[in-house]
C-alpha cells in the first residue's frame, strides 16, 4: 500500500452526488491516485472510511442511491473493535472532538503512511493531525 | 443501463461483499516457479503471514483499482462536466504528495497549459515535473 486516504463526511457527500459543488474536486483526488496506482502496479493507496462517517453521511452500501459512491470511491470500511473503540473514546475526550472525528483520528493513528484526510473540516482535522504527530496531510475539499 | 444493473455493477457488488462474506473457495493458479519461490522468501521476510493472504491482498487491490477506473470512466461518459481536467488532476496530485507546488496553482496551470500543447497525453505527474522545472528556472533567473 502506498499510504492512505481517509474520507470524512463531506468527502462522502461530494462523491455521492454529481450536483455537489465539490464532486469534481473529490473525483480529481481519487482519480489521480487511481492513475498513479495503476502505473506502479502493486502500490495501491488504501482508501478508508470509518463506519461512523458512513453512518453520518447516510451511506448504506446496499441502497441503490449508494451505487455512485460505492463504485467511485474504492473505500473500505474501518470498524472498531473494543480496543480501538476505547482508543477512539480517549481521543474524543483528549481532543474534544465529535464521535465521528474521533473515529477518523483513530483510523489515522493506525493507517499506513502517508495519510491524507479529505475533509471540509480543516481546523479540527489539523488539530487531530498535530496531536497524532504522524505524517498526516489534511486536504481541503 | 444503470451501473447497478451492468457488469460493472456486478463487479462492484462482488467487491462490496468482500466486507461481509467470509466464504472462500479453492482455486488452482499456475504461477511461474521463480515467483512462487520469491513469494515464499518474501513471506519469510514479513511480506504477509501466508501465501493466501499475500495473493488475496494483491488480487483484491488490482481488481478494486480496475473497477474504480471503469467506474470513473463510465461516470465521465454520462457526466462529462464531472471529469477533472489536467490542471485539477495535477493540483490534486501535488496536494496528495504534500508538494510545495500545491501552493502555486498558477504555476501548475501554466505548466499544464504549456505541456499539453506538445504532449497531449501528459499525466498529472508530468505536469508537476514541468512545474518544478519552471520554478527552478524562475529561482535561478
Amino acid at each position: 500500500m502506498s499510504g492512505t486516504i481517509i474520507l470524512d463526511n463531506e468527502a462522502v457527500q461530494a462523491l455521492s452526488a454529481v450536483s455537489h459543488p465539490k464532486h469534481r474536486r473529490a473525483l480529481a483526488l481519487l482519480d489521480v491516485d487511481n492513475q498513479r496506482a495503476r502505473r506502479r502496479a502493486g502500490e495501491a493507496t488504501a482508501v478508508l472510511v470509518p463506519v461512523a462517517v458512513r453512518i453520518e453521511a447516510g451511506w448504506d452500501r446496499t441502497h441503490p442511491r449508494a451505487a455512485l459512491v460505492n463504485s467511485l470511491s474504492r473505500a473500505r470500511d474501518v470498524t472498531l473493535g473494543t480496543p480501538r473503540a476505547n482508543h477512539a473514546t480517549q481521543l474524543k475526550v483528549t481532543l474534544g472532538v465529535s464521535v465521528v472525528d474521533a473515529t477518523i483520528a483513530e483510523t489515522a493513528q493506525r493507517a499506513p503512511r502517508p495519510i491524507r484526510i479529505l475533509t471540509s473540516d480543516t481546523s479540527d482535522m489539523t488539530m487531530i493531525a498535530a496531536h497524532l504527530n504522524r505524517e498526516i496531510r489534511v486536504i481541503t475539499l | 443501463m444503470a451501473i447497478e444493473e451492468s457488469p460493472l455493477g456486478e463487479l462492484i457488488d462482488a467487491l462490496g461483499r468482500l466486507e461481509t462474506e467470509t466464504d472462500t473457495t479453492v482455486t488452482s493458479v499456475r504461477l511461474p516457479v521463480a515467483l512462487r519461490q520469491a513469494l515464499g522468501v518474501a513471506l519469510e521476510l514479513g511480506l504477509d503471514t501466508n501465501f493466501n493472504e499475500a495473493t488475496t491482498k494483491a488480487l483484491r487491490e488490482r481488481v478494486e483499482l480496475f473497477a474504480q477506473r471503469l467506474a470513473l470512466d463510465a461516470h465521465y461518459r454520462v457526466h462529462p462536466h464531472a471529469r477533472p481536467n489536467l490542471v485539477e488532476l495535477a493540483q490534486a496530485a501535488a496536494e496528495l504528495d504534500g508538494d510545495p507546488l500545491a501552493e502555486e496553482p498558477a504555476l501548475i496551470e501554466r505548466a499544464a497549459g504549456e505541456l499539453s500543447k506538445t504532449h497531449p497525453d501528459a499525466s498529472a505527474d508530468d505536469v508537476l515535473i514541468y512545474a518544478a522545472a519552471l520554478r527552478a528556472h524562475r529561482v535561478n533567473a
